[in-house]
């Protein structure tokens, strides 16, 4: 079963696993992305993630269909967690199930660079001292 | 000249220049994304237009895009996700 979700809560990732496999299959690739307690070498103690959820959820659709149109794998799971997440916190989970490992491996590592690159999700980092700033915005102090 | 309205969303640190996450705007048509930018959005949000990417109704559209009544238009800093 293919899955695009934004979510508030803890994402489960027995459950994305479980609701894919198929006959057909011979892989399945799961990456998960996870809260770092440093960001360029300055201490975090979290992320806020701010989010178009509309539009997030079409393009997390949008990119699971072109991964399987051009890698021929047969189900996609895009799941990306929103708000505020502490260190060690799943934040973005990729899964894939293909016929065999190599387009499997391939498609599971484009889907997470398409999400990185392609849909509306913002994240604030929460530095250890206290004060916290959004990621690419060049005029922040706060 | 028709008058149009639209709605403006605004997310991460634009929505922190805006002080809101949404606005409603009355324009004078016609009307393109990077016109309007230039005359509401420029001076508030403090960075040219090259800096932002914009959606108009949740699919991304490029500046010389033709501002219809009704539109939902995003304000967008670069996607940080993962």
């Amino acid at each position: 079963m293919d899955l695009y979700q934004i979510t508030d809560q803890p994402i489960d990732t027995v459950e994305i696993l479980q609701g894919q496999g198929e006959p057909g299959a011979g892989a399945q690739v799961l990456f998960l992305g996870t809260v770092r307690n440093e960001f360029e070498g300055r201490a975090s103690r979290g992320l806020y993630y701010d989010v178009y959820p509309q539009m997030a959820e079409a393009q997390l659709r949008k990119i699971g269909e072109e991964l399987k149109r051009e890698f021929g794998v047969l189900q996609v799971a895009l799941v990306h967690r929103i708000g505020d997440l502490p260190v060690g916190a799943v934040s973005v989970a990729v899964c894939v199930t293909g016929g065999h490992r190599d387009e499997t491996f391939a498609a599971a590592r484009a889907g997470i660079d398409r999400v990185k690159q392609t849909v509306p999700i913002w994240k604030k980092e929460h530095w250890d001292d206290g004060t916290s700033a959004w990621h690419d915005d060049a005029g922040s102090s706060t | 000249m028709a008058t149009m309205r639209i709605t403006v969303l605004f997310f991460s640190f634009a929505a922190d220049r805006m002080n809101a996450r949404e606005r409603a705007y009355e324009l004078e048509a016609p009307l393109t994304v990077g016109g309007f930018f230039d005359q509401s959005l420029a001076g508030p949000l403090g960075e040219p237009l090259a800096a932002w990417l914009f959606s108009v109704n949740q699919e991304w559209v490029s500046p010389d895009y033709l501002l219809q009544e009704g539109d939902e238009m995003a304000v967008v800093p670069p996607v940080s996700g993962g």
